[in-house]
């Protein structure tokens, strides 16, 4: 693999996931989900400063495990 | 099959047993419509109070009625036009009504920032609508970018029952702004690959 090809294929998941034109229930409609999940339940709402939450999410909790 | 299309055909399940006894009860379709908005404003309500709990079950069954709505129509050979229009007009309002539940929340306990947020997350949900319908009045089909209603309600509703709604909302905010662009830049492109005028 060349290291133009090495650094488009980020570019290329960038891209398509800026210019979605996949149909749902696809492996990537899939991938989108599961980053989306990922952020609203691993982020600590504090980072986000979310009024109404409780607890810290995932992140939040791996950092106050390895202070 | 991949994991959200397992997830759809779980929920199918119990789906079709409430679509068959709406066509046998005989209900008409624009009533179920109209039924599901109510419930969304009463969701809207229990957001509003921040009773998040409370306004996810609500919303579940609010979809509910506004997912059978059109397989009752299609059921009992009750689809035409007006329902169509109906339904889609129904949506905005039920859309409008969760996003000023959180508008009102936010607002009273004081957070600017959070209401601005909300505010912006309306605007650009009813732009991304706006767009699709403008764009298919002039080219064929205008069905691209990620965040439509359905995704708006799933993470609404998600946020209501994990209380992280602020990562919600900024999720919906940030997608349904691409989503918009992305519509806008897909028109320009038919249109110009038609040859049609895009710049007067």
């Amino acid at each position: 693999m060349t290291f133009g090809r090495f650094i488009s294929i980020p570019a290329l998941v960038v891209q398509h996931a800026l210019f979605w034109t996949f149909e749902r229930a696809t492996w990537q409609y899939d991938v989108m989900v599961i980053a989306i999940l990922a952020f609203v339940w691993c982020t600590p709402p504090d980072w986000l400063g979310d009024p109404m939450a409780k607890g810290q999410g995932l992140i939040g909790w791996v950092l106050a495990l390895l202070q | 099959m991949t994991f959200t299309g397992t997830v759809g055909a779980m929920c199918m399940f119990p789906l079709r047993t409430i679509i068959w006894f709406c066509v046998h009860l005989n209900i008409h379709p624009n009533v179920l419509t109209l039924i599901g908005v109510i419930i969304n404003g009463l969701a809207a309500w229990y957001l509003g109070v921040g009773q998040f709990f409370t306004a996810g079950c609500l919303m579940i069954l609010a979809n509910i009625f506004d997912f059978i709505d059109g397989k009752v129509a299609e059921s009992t050979a009750l689809a035409s036009s007006f329902g169509g229009f109906w339904d889609s007009v129904m949506d905005r309002f039920s859309d409008m009504f969760l996003l000023i539940g959180l508008i009102y929340l936010y607002a009273e306990r004081g957070r600017v920032d959070y209401a601005l947020i909300t505010s912006l997350t309306l605007m650009f949900s009813m732009m991304t609508s706006y767009t699709r319908a403008r764009a298919e009045s002039i080219i064929k089909k205008c069905k691209v970018g990620f965040m439509e209603r359905p995704e708006r309600i799933v993470l609404l509703m998600i946020g209501a029952f994990t209380n992280r709604m602020s990562a919600v909302l900024w999720v919906i905010l940030v997608l349904s702004v691409v989503t918009v662009l992305d519509r806008i830049y897909y028109t320009w492109r038919e249109l110009r690959a038609d040859g049609r005028q895009v710049i007067p």
